[in-house]
């Protein structure tokens, strides 16, 4: 829905030519410092990152700063099985993972527990299904329609399938072109069911995905070009957090909503002085691959 | 029940009726165009004893039988004086003659000079529209709500914004009355233009406080607006052309010569007409579709003395698209009204009403049969039934009753792509407002006038549809859904009674002051829901269910009211509180559209307002206008939201000051110009980033919500109207205006938000937005023959 209502403010933004935005010089308090937990974990064979950081004044032009002292364990409520992520670098804890394993199970219970300070910040996540991906295809575009001189160009389309029963699924669809993750606030792509995020709560299950969760990173590609994606399964929660998250970013224009905080599903123990904010989700992935030919 | 209190009242009334006294009575009309004088005033010579013509010009004046001189007037008119043995009941219609062009270019308002002293009337201002030609408009277009805007105690959140703000209320919170019918959505083009066409309005009056009691449905205030009747005289044109935005042309005539006329007034935009050859074939725009249009009719006819019908209608419609996407939308109203004089002293109005508002959303992609279209959709039916009892000359009292039907559309929308349809349709919300009024103009003593009423509303939520019944949880968050219930056709799902006492107090001091008071209370079936900044034309309505209680307001008030100088400056101050119950608001990331169970993203809280009013305007000379200073605080207390503490709301505005002044230089120049400052609106700012995935979120530590301001608002507006020499023989008159808009360029603020920087990891910064970032000239030509 969100993104309908953004196209359209786009295209009836065309408009007001008279409008415009410039960058202005504003003192703002500094806030009190959070926890910020930033766990997107995944089935997927790769090192599994979790990462923990402090929150910091609003034009700080740095990294977050990591905190580098806390304890990160996963635990897996289902099989009863405890992961513990060790410290890198940059807030990072990591878990190492070889091609032979993975610690994401499916419909597993997983908790999650940052102790920082004797405090023990945790969270709940239950790993849902994904979808199931058949194919990448490339649509050739003789690029004349667009903006200035002819540039032929791909568009890549997702093809892939619900699970039909009545729970509605949420996905979070990765799309990276040449290795690069599209992960800019416009690039969010997720889909419910298969509705492409148009409808929440809209009672109907689809099976094929339609559009925009199919467009791939709503990016052109180029002969050569290997355009990854990735389908996440997520819950309706973290769906939620994402597109919360996204709008807080992409507040302007005539049609701003009014600014909020981001929610959060990390609770913070009674008695600990700071604060903690941030979001856990375990994911099923599946990913396909596409050299543009 | 009600029935039988108003029955009660009315004999109570009718017992004072006194059988050596007479009345006078009939219509007040332009002997220039037939037009009704709304507002003209009738009273004996060299008394106090007068009364002052309705909405549709009807007066009755009672006097003791005898010999009695009365005059007839109305400001910008010749006073029509004539002496009448009254040994019976008169019924006779009365004309007045426009003043000479001199003075007629100078008053700027349609009263009684001192009717603000001796008025029960406050918190109310009646705009004339030659008063509002006169203002300088953005792209030169004269509009009625823009004019409402430079009152005391009215805002706007910006330009851009659909609607206008009274004393702290919402946009949603005024009834706006195109002709009796309510319109849903007053703007064209996101709120830069009114959907009001100037050339067909005759009168505007906007009522903040002591509202009376034949008004509700909305907590904050009535805009009334009156369509002109149509030159019942002769055919008359008149029309504008404007650059760069739009064209206006209107007709107005007899049918039949002082029994029926018609009027009919268009416009439409045409900047896109006027762009496209300009741009290349590559660009967008030449392609793209963006006007709007509206159309304006009504006809009268007068079947005989005491007869008289009324069929009005509005068609307007807001048009954006591009290839592959189409955006419209826009109200239609119709209505239809008998005026009938009973006898002397009674007069009734009966209106049938149908409004309509709905809009169009649709993406296509022909390549690939891909499609989403989505409409909305809220209509209104409505009969209602007035009267005017003219008891004595102590009493005046109207009642009446209303029904009105409301049919909700929240949304039907389908996709499409290749064989698979989507479709998500809503069920429709029915609801019925039954209200039943009666009030009382008691002129007490010779100083002392009381207008008390009280207004009764019945209000029940109706199926065919579902209630739904949520759980509880955690403030702030989506309430579960606990159970649904489905109900048939007209079964009542939820009901709500709500007495609306009205009061409103005048003490005449002197021959040029007064003081005033008053207390309204309102009640509210229906709210918008919209948590975007400014309203835009997607947000639906909501009506009152068994989830959402309606909106209720207190407000009292008090002013004093005093003219200088022969009333040539009127001035006044007046002090406002007003308390709201069950206003709406949002849970954090609500989800608003196309969700069949949005009442469990939805709160309601309190609100108030208060202010002091500060108004000084100059009727008469070479030099008119206003001045306006308002000093007022607006704010909110919602369970889960900014810490469960007041906050301000959206539309505070600490500090508003308008000017808006128009000089005769020569007989055929005058200029104006407009001054605006206004405390910058409340927003909420971080002061804390979070980054997750990559995201540098904003965050504010302390949860206060509107915790910061962004920067004041200032605009000058310059504008000047040459006045062609008159064509005597073809009565051909035409002048130019031309405006500038912003004139010193200011960058006034909308809206500031907080991004990361363009091809930046960690920088941030905070950007501001301004729907008008330059200096706006216009140009118009306007015509009349």
């Amino acid at each position: 829905m969100k993104n309908i209502i953004k196209l359209l403010f786009f295209t009836t933004g065309l408009f007001f030519l008279s409008s415009c935005e410039d960058v202005i010089q504003i003192k703002l308090d500094e806030g009190a410092k959070l926890y910020v937990i930033d766990a997107f974990v995944n089935d997927l064979r790769t090192n599994q990152t979790i990462r923990v950081v402090s929150s910091d004044n609003y034009f700080s032009n740095r990294e977050a700063p990591p905190v580098s002292n806390a304890q990160v364990i996963l635990k897996d409520l289902t099989a009863n099985v405890q992961y513990n992520f060790t410290y890198t670098s940059n807030g990072n804890y990591v878990f190492p993972l070889t091609n032979a394993d993975t610690i994401a199970r499916i419909n597993h219970q997983y908790e999650l527990n940052v102790t920082i300070d004797g405090y023990v910040y945790s969270s709940l996540s239950l790993q849902k299904r994904t979808a199931v991906l058949d194919s990448i295809s490339a649509v050739y575009n003789d690029g004349t329609a667009g903006f200035g001189p002819p540039s032929p160009f791909y568009n890549c389309f997702l093809w892939a399938r619900d699970k039909a029963d009545d729970n509605p699924d949420y996905y979070w669809i990765k799309t990276s072109r040449n290795d690069t993750l599209f992960d800019k606030p416009g690039d969010l792509n997720t889909a419910i069911d298969g509705t492409g995020g148009v409808v929440t709560n809209a009672g109907v299950d689809t099976l094929d995905f339609t559009p925009p969760a199919i467009f791939l990173g709503f990016q052109n590609y180029r002969s050569g070009d290997k355009c990854k994606v990735e389908i996440h399964s997520i819950s309706r929660e973290t769906n939620n957090f994402l597109f919360q998250a996204v709008a807080q970013i992409q507040n302007g224009g005539l049609f701003a909503t009014t600014p909020e905080n981001v929610r959060t599903n990390i609770s913070t123990p009674e008695g600990a002085k700071t604060k903690a904010v941030g979001w856990f989700n375990m994911a099923t992935v599946v990913s396909k691959i596409k050299i543009i030919p | 029940m009600k029935l039988r209190l108003l029955l009660f009242l009315s004999f109570f009334v009718l017992k004072t009726f006194s059988q050596d006294k007479f009345s006078i009575s009939g219509y007040v009309k332009d002997t220039k165009n037939g037009e009704s004088l709304i507002g003209a005033t009738v009273y004996k010579l060299g008394s106090n004893v007068g009364a002052s013509a309705n909405e549709y010009g009807f007066f009755s004046l009672t006097l003791p039988k005898g010999e009695h001189i009365i005059a007839v007037s109305l400001i910008g008119y010749k006073t029509f004086t004539f002496s009448v043995n009254l040994d019976k009941n008169i019924i006779k219609n009365y004309e007045l003659a426009e003043e000479g062009k001199q003075l007629d270019e100078v008053i700027i308002t349609g009263e009684a000079e001192d009717k603000n002293i001796k008025s029960t009337e406050m918190g109310t201002t009646k705009l004339d529209i030659k008063q509002i030609n006169k203002i300088p408009a953005l792209f030169g277009e004269v509009d009625v709500v823009r004019a409402i805007q430079m009152l005391p105690g009215v805002t706007t959140v910006g330009e851009g914004a659909s609607g206008f703000n009274v004393r702290g209320g919402n946009i949603d919170q005024n009834l706006i009355l195109l002709d009796e019918a309510p319109v849903y959505s007053s703007s064209h083009l996101f709120g830069f233009f009114s959907v009001f066409n100037p050339d067909a309005v005759k009168d505007v009056k906007l009522i903040k406080g002591g509202i009376p009691s034949q008004y509700g449905g909305r907590v904050s205030s009535i805009l009334d607006v009156r369509m002109k009747e149509g030159n019942s005289k002769k055919l008359s044109v008149n029309g504008g052309i404007g650059l760069p935005v739009f064209s206006r042309l209107s007709i107005e005539g007899p049918i039949a010569k002082d029994k029926a006329s018609f009027i009919i007034a268009g416009r439409r935009s045409y900047i896109d007409a006027l762009v496209k050859p300009f741009v290349k074939s590559t660009n967008p725009i030449k392609n793209a579709v963006f006007y709007f249009y509206d159309l304006t009719a009504k006809v009268n006819w007068r079947i005989n003395d005491k007869n008289t019908v009324f069929a009005s209608g509005y068609l307007g419609r807001d048009a954006f698209g591009a290839p592959g996407f189409k955006f419209n939308w826009g109200n239609t109203t119709g209505t239809l009204r008998w005026n009938h004089i009973f006898n002397n002293k009674l007069f009734m109005n009966t209106t049938a009403i149908y409004s309509n508002y709905d809009y169009l959303l649709d993406f296509k992609q022909e390549s690939n049969n891909q499609q989403f279209n989505w409409t909305s959709q809220i209509i209104n039916y409505s009969l209602k039934n007035d009267f005017s009892f003219y008891a004595n000359s102590k009493n005046t009292i109207r009642f009446g009753a209303q029904a009105l039907f409301y049919d909700f559309l929240p949304y039907n929308a389908t996709g499409k792509f290749e064989n698979t349809t989507i479709k998500f349709k809503a069920d429709k919300r029915y609801g019925i407002e039954y209200s039943a009024y009666m009030g009382n103009e008691h002129k007490i003593r010779p100083r002392l006038t009381m207008e008390y009423g009280l207004r009764v509303s019945v209000y029940n939520y109706i199926g065919k549809g579902t209630a739904y019944t949520f759980g509880d949880t955690l403030s702030n968050e989506e309430l579960p859904l606990k159970s649904s219930k489905k109900y048939e056709n007209g079964q009542v799902m939820k009901a709500y009674v709500n007495p609306e006492p009205r009061l409103s107090v005048n003490y005449v001091i002197n021959s040029f002051s007064s003081i005033k008071a008053s207390y309204n209370r309102m009640a509210q079936y229906l709210q918008l829901i919209s948590n975007t900044a400014a309203s835009t034309p997607l947000d639906v309505y909501t009506l009152a269910t068994n989830n959402l209680k309606p909106l209720l307001a207190d407000q009292g008030s008090v002013g004093y009211f005093r003219n200088f100088k022969d009333n040539m400056f009127e001035t006044s101050v007046e002090v406002y509180y007003k308390y709201l119950q069950n206003q709406l608001d949002y849970i954090d990331n609500a989800n608003l559209f196309i969700n069949p169970t949005v009442e469990n993203q939805l709160v309601q809280g309190l609100g108030r307002a208060y202010g002091a009013e500060f108004y000084v305007k100059k009727n008469k000379g070479k030099l008119t206008g206003w001045i306006s200073y308002t000093l007022s605080k607006t704010e909110r207390l919602v369970n889960g939201i900014s810490n469960d503490k007041w906050f301000f709301s959206r539309y505070d505005r600490t500090h508003c000051l308008n000017t808006v002044l128009t000089y005769e230089l020569t007989k055929r120049w005058s200029v104006s110009t407009n001054f605006v400052l206004l405390s910058g609106t409340p927003a909420t700012f971080p002061n804390s980033k979070i980054s997750i995935q990559n995201l540098n979120i904003p965050y504010n530590t302390t949860g206060t919500r509107n915790n910061y301001r962004i920067p004041a608002y200032h605009r000058l507006d310059l504008g000047a109207t040459y006045n062609f020499k008159k064509n005597e023989t073809r009565k051909f008159k035409q002048n130019i205006v031309i405006s500038v808009y912003n004139a010193y360029n200011r960058r006034n603020a909308y809206s500031v938000y907080f991004r990361t920087k363009q091809g930046s990891t960690f920088e941030t910064e905070a950007v501001r937005f301004s729907v008008i970032g330059s200096i706006v000239p216009a140009l118009t030509y306007n015509f009349n023959f």
